[in-house]
């Protein structure tokens, strides 16, 4: 991850599915390397497996569908953040490129057509890049429903 | 830095357990020994089965008796909603009545802990799993055998047996 500056107002940007997001920098923990991800049988939608991590067992999000990708086995790195779950909360990973920036910039608005995982938007060059909401993004609905047990990720 | 089994265990602070692994279409799950009562081969269960076919339990389809009680045979693919395969073993429930069908028993061996499932997990899987188990760098589920069948399918599933019970009577019946 490559880092552009300091500020109260930093976003990571990564890759998912075939466009390109930001996330506030203070909701990641870490961008983990490549390592084996395990797959059991389970009916929650976007969650794709889990990853062990400095000891952890931290369950895997692939958002790439909900974003208008496909799913893809080929990410090689995880972005760990924290989800919050009511009174607790928990690391969560989503699979990535391994292409992450971190970027200051201030927060712009989010207009009225941006989905409900969408806080608002951030200027990058001359293109403005959605930043996310983490926890709308997991809690979030696929289109399709036709997740159950989906195939094992090589 | 590869996480080993240990600092996992350590991290969780849980105690180990001697489980049995075994495999269902192609997946690994675990069970702790002592819910276990036998592991009977199908061939061996052939002739002691009796039908039990209902649409609102469609993962049962027989169910065997012990010490006169009636046990459920569920099936493992239809259970955890995987490509169905045919099974070779059932594992006979020592506390619920319940013999789940699998595909063959990997080994019997010890598992450090048991770490909670993760609360990103939040449908059937639930009901399905006590949490999860790390062993030698693979993650398996452990089985809850609370949830193979829930009380209300448990009565629906005894008064189908009675029936079925009632009505073989009825045909083995001498006239008189």
């Amino acid at each position: 991850m490559t880092r552009s500056g300091d500020s109260a107002s930093s976003f990571v940007l990564l890759e998912l599915g075939t466009h390109r997001f930001a996330l506030p920098a203070n909701t990641i923990v870490e961008l983990a390397p490549p390592v084996h991800l395990h797959w059991f049988p389970h009916t929650s939608t976007i969650v794709c497996g889990v990853i062990v991590r400095r000891s952890r067992i931290v369950p895997v999000y692939d958002a790439s569908p909900i974003l208008g990708g496909r799913r893809s086995n080929a990410h090689r790195f995880y972005l760990i953040g924290r989800r919050g779950l009511g009174k607790t909360s928990e690391l969560s990973a989503i699979p990535v490129d391994g292409e992450c920036e971190l970027v200051n910039g201030e927060l712009q608005p989010r207009t009225p057509e941006d989905p409900a995982y969408v806080t608002g938007r951030v200027a990058v060059g001359e293109d403005f890049v959605s930043v996310l909401d983490f926890e709308s993004l997991v809690s979030h609905e696929e289109p399709s429903s036709e997740n159950r047990n989906p195939a094992v990720p090589s | 830095m590869r996480t080993t089994v240990h600092e996992v265990a350590r991290t969780y602070g849980r105690r180990p357990e001697q489980v049995i692994f075994f495999i269902i279409s192609n997946q690994a799950f675990a069970i702790a020994a002592d819910a276990v009562k036998e592991i009977r081969s199908t061939d061996g269960l052939a002739g002691a089965v009796a039908e039990c076919e209902s649409p609102e339990v469609p993962k049962v389809h027989h169910f065997i008796e012990r010490t006169n009680q009636p046990y459920y045979v569920v099936n493992g693919c239809e259970h955890f909603h995987l490509a169905v395969t045919r099974p070779s073993l059932a594992l006979v429930l020592r506390q619920f009545r319940v013999a789940l069908l699998v595909d063959s028993v990997e080994r019997i061996g010890e598992i450090r802990a048991v770490y909670p499932l993760p609360l990103a997990f939040s449908g059937e899987e639930r009901i399905w799993y006590r949490g999860l188990a790390y062993v030698e760098d693979r993650i398996t589920p452990v089985i809850q055998p609370a949830g193979f069948l829930s009380r209300e399918q448990l009565d629906h599933l005894d008064r189908l047996a009675l029936r079925s019970n009632r009505s073989q009577l009825v045909e083995g019946a001498v006239p008189a």
